[in-house]
């Protein structure tokens, strides 16, 4: 299909930057998308003062996405045992329902014991070893996952911290105990029935999958194009980032 | 430009916010919004079909609908959806009404133009016109973008219907045309039948830009002589001479209207067959393109593909098959399906999946059957009723197939090196700073830095949060808009021309505007002067975003990349000067003066709005007490 539009306009812009600028997205469905990310995502007092600034209807109570955010920034900063606390009061069946979750959670308060011990040379290593056996050897056996990453997690007390094999040093990194805040945050937001995922999520993916897809099949498309990024060097930033809204 | 009321309104974020009752409605509404959507059309609707949804099917998700892999679960209810459609195709029929009053409409010469202006304008080309071209949905394709764009056609050409024909359209009169409108469509005399193609035959044909129609019926002008079109294009019923069927290898082939849209995705009909006189049939069910003769049954030429009912065989572009299938004889409904993402086409026996019969599909294929023996008789759905096979489950599932590939997909190269979260965050608090939420966005920067600074291993490590800078812009832009909101246009053109020297330079008719303002606020403080009774009922809360003026310049500014802040204000009320005589004569002197200035500025200005505006604007002269003369007060009034 070609658009009527692009004959109209210069040769040196690309048709599909046109039919770009034919799209006009209304502020009002944007504030609501940055709205649904914030408190989606647990920034509480983002989410409460933007709905404040732009006249919206906040989709939840500050009160309960605070909550999440807590707990969000327990197991952010390695606090787990805290975490677990924290979500078994705001939503106790979370945790029972799902064992995959709980094991999560367990096996990575073990790997804070476990960092813990690595940071003070010489440190008593039987906090992190009885952990590993009241708490996590007995769910172990329920799924062959669950002892895998056991195993590996308990592989941490024989080799050195600072020289560890890439699979290894994943565990330790803090990006572990990011997702193992996500995967909290979904199981609560699933709880009480909200979407799991912000829907600015899904629109970056398929932002980057339509990219993706469409270079794939071969359909003309500008070299770059763009994200509108402040940090994009850019030439054309001012096609992309700021673009003309229907308010 | 949008209306601004319209734009502004505060319904229209609640609309798009997941409450609990939309959010369980999205995906089964499809006919009755339809309906409501061309019923409105009529008034106002139209001006912006279904806009503010942009984001809010994604919002307004059940939850996890998309990524929850028991989608068969989805498919049940959509099975179960489709079996209501016998209620729904009464809705059904309303639209079925307003077309046919268009199909009476189109006979007019006078109206004629008047569509053909608004069918450039929407890109439509309207080529299946008549009384039979009401408006369906097939139920795999409810909600796609595709239906979206068919729907917006449709309707515009609702709407060129109502502007053209004024006298015999109104909506009563369609909505009463509904039901027999059904019954016609059902089961059509053959009388008005003829009438029917007359118009398609006539009907331009569709542009490149068009929104691709679908099929509706078969094409009496595409087909061969030994063939008769019955009940509205649904039908098509061997009545060759014997001469015609006996020679060997001959067939008579028919073709639908319209080709199968690639936009669908996959583009699925099903055909029935209805009567056969002999044991073997000989059936061939398929696509095939607009240059393919019909002569020959589709499959044994180039460009054409088929499953036939006499050996089961696939047929693809040659005289010899391949075996495919079983045979189908009198009775059975053999479905066939084209999924254009992967170039493929698959068939089905009553309801049975008979896997993948051609594949590397390529062409403007248009639905087909041929027939070789006397008596041979068929009917085919092209989505107008529910079909026999779950094509809505296939359709969900090759959608969630999708779905699943885009979860999968890494946005980590779309800006590296951030990452996914990074780079969300960053877009988000761009766009907070940029639009002027400047307490939102050192929130987020806050939340940002403390979730950081907790995932970080290393107590002391620095930790680089987001700087939130204000946008100056955004302030500036924020201090104009509340100078323009509290009548003080002076101030208003004093900070634009300080801020954006050039905004009302390259915008003259905001320049115009404003000045139109500034005169018009003059003749308000006057007239509170001189009557403040009524100052306190003028000067009403400001809640709503934007007369004809502010929002003018705030659209302006908006197109030059500055967006403005909106909506919560609060109004500040100006302190009255005491009305005292002397005071007034002066201001009146100046506006008079400024008036002169004005009329001086603009009074050769040729177009027509300018002069307009200037009229209305010196009219308010012309009233002892403009506040309360109801001709004039609504230029007074703040809103």
């Amino acid at each position: 299909m070609t658009s009527s539009a692009a004959s109209t306009t210069t040769p040196l812009r690309h048709a599909f930057e046109s039919r770009v600028d034919e799209v006009k997205p209304m502020k009002s469905d944007i504030n609501a998308l940055i709205l649904d990310y914030l408190t989606t995502e647990g920034y509480s007092s983002a989410a409460a003062s933007l709905s404040k600034e732009a006249n919206l209807r906040p989709t939840q109570e500050e009160e309960s996405i605070k909550a999440r955010q807590q707990i969000q920034h327990s197991i952010h900063s390695g606090s787990i045992q805290e975490a677990i606390e924290a979500l078994n009061e705001l939503e106790p069946q979370v945790l029972d329902t799902d064992p995959s979750l709980h094991f999560a959670l367990l096996r990575l308060q073990l790997v804070e014991l476990i960092r813990t011990c690595n940071a003070t040379p010489g440190s008593d290593i039987t906090p992190a070893l009885t952990f590993a056996t009241t708490e996590l050897a007995p769910r172990a056996p329920t799924n062959p996952e669950f002892l895998e990453d056991l195993e590996r997690t308990m592989a941490l007390l024989v080799f050195p911290a600072d020289n560890l094999e890439p699979q290894l040093a994943a565990i330790l990194h803090p990006d572990l105990r990011r997702s193992v805040a996500d995967r909290v945050n979904k199981a609560i937001l699933t709880c009480q029935n909200q979407r799991r995922d912000a829907a600015i999520r899904n629109l970056v993916r398929l932002r980057a999958w339509a990219e993706n897809t469409a270079r794939e099949n071969k359909i003309d498309l500008p070299a770059r194009i763009g994200l509108g990024l402040d940090a994009d060097e850019n030439d054309d930033i001012q096609d992309n980032g700021l673009e003309p809204m229907i308010t | 430009m949008t209306n601004p009321y319209s734009s502004g309104s505060p319904g229209i974020p609640d609309s798009s916010m997941p409450t609990g009752a939309s959010g369980l409605m999205p995906r089964r509404s499809s006919y009755a919004s339809v309906v409501s959507g061309t019923a409105s059309a009529i008034s106002h609707q139209y001006q912006q079909p279904t806009r503010s949804g942009a984001f809010s099917h994604l919002l307004n998700q059940p939850p996890d609908f998309t990524y929850d892999p028991s989608f068969h679960n989805t498919t049940g209810h959509s099975r179960y959806d489709s079996r209501g459609y016998e209620m729904d195709s009464n809705t059904n029929g309303v639209a079925h009404g307003r077309s046919g009053s268009w199909g009476r409409a189109g006979q007019l010469p006078a109206h004629s133009s008047a569509f053909g202006s608004l069918a450039n304008g929407y890109g439509y080309g309207g080529s299946g016109g008549g009384p039979t071209d009401y408006f369906f949905v097939p139920s795999y394709l409810k909600g796609s973008k595709y239906v979206q764009k068919l729907e917006e056609a449709h309707k515009a050409k609702a709407l060129a219907s109502r502007d053209g024909s004024s006298a015999q359209s109104s909506q009563t009169g369609s909505l009463s045309t509904s039901t027999s409108s059904i019954n016609l469509h059902a089961k059509v005399p053959a009388s008005h039948r003829g009438m029917t193609y007359d118009l398609i035959e006539k009907a331009p044909p569709a542009e490149d830009d068009a929104v691709a129609p679908l099929p509706s019926k078969w094409n009496s002008h595409d087909k061969h002589g030994g063939l008769e079109v019955l009940a509205d294009g649904q039908e098509v019923k061997f009545t060759g001479s014997k001469s015609v069927a006996d020679r060997d290898h001959e067939a008579c082939s028919i073709r639908a209207d319209h080709p199968m849209p690639p936009q669908c995705g996959i583009y699925y009909f099903e055909v029935t067959i209805i009567s056969r006189k002999r044991e073997e049939s000989s059936i061939g069910i398929g696509f095939s393109g607009k240059n393919v003769v019909l002569t020959r049954l589709p499959g044994w030429e180039p460009d054409s593909w088929a499953y036939h009912g006499d050996d089961g065989n696939s047929f693809c572009c040659q005289s010899s098959g391949k075996s495919y299938g079983p045979r189908f004889t009198a009775g059975d409904i053999i479905g066939c399906g084209v999924n254009f993402r992967t170039g493929s086409a698959f068939f089905t026996k009553n309801g049975v999946h008979l896997g993948t019969a051609f594949r590397e599909i390529k062409g403007k294929l248009f639905p087909s059957v041929g027939m070789k023996k006397q008596g041979e008789h068929i009917k085919v759905n092209f989505g107008q009723s529910p079909f026999v096979f779950d094509i809505d489950g296939m359709m969900a599932n090759e959608k969630m197939q999708i779905q699943q590939r885009i979860e999968a997909t890494s946005a980590a190269k779309l800006a590296p090196p951030l990452n996914e979260t990074e780079l969300i965050q960053s877009l988000v608090l761009q766009f907070l700073s940029h639009d002027g939420y400047i307490e939102t966005a050192r929130a987020f920067a806050e939340e940002i830095r403390s979730e950081k600074k907790a995932l970080s291993m290393d107590p002391n490590a620095v930790v680089n949060g987001f700087d939130v800078r204000e946008d100056e812009d955004a302030g500036h832009r924020q201090r104009i808009r509340t100078a323009i909101l509290d009548g003080d246009i002076e101030k208003a053109l004093e900070y634009t021309n300080t801020y954006y020297p050039n905004v009302l330079k390259d915008n003259e008719h905001v320049y115009f505007r404003l000045r139109v303002r500034r005169f018009i606020e003059m003749i308000r403080q006057g007239a509170e002067m001189q009557n403040p009774s009524t100052t306190n009922g003028s000067k009403k809360s400001n809640g709503r975003g934007g007369d004809w003026y502010d929002d003018g310049v705030n659209q302006e500014m908006e197109l030059d990349d500055h967006q403005s802040q909106s909506n919560n204000w609060d109004k500040m009320d100006t302190e009255e000067s005491p009305a005292n005589q002397m005071e007034y004569q002066k201001l009146l002197q100046e506006t008079i003066n400024y008036g002169r200035d004005l009329q001086a500025e603009f009074a050769d200005d040729p177009r027509r709005e300018v002069s307009k505006a200037l009229s209305d604007a010196f009219s308010l002269m012309a009233y002892q007490d403009p506040l309360n003369a109801k001709e004039v007060s609504h230029l007074l009034d703040p809103r």
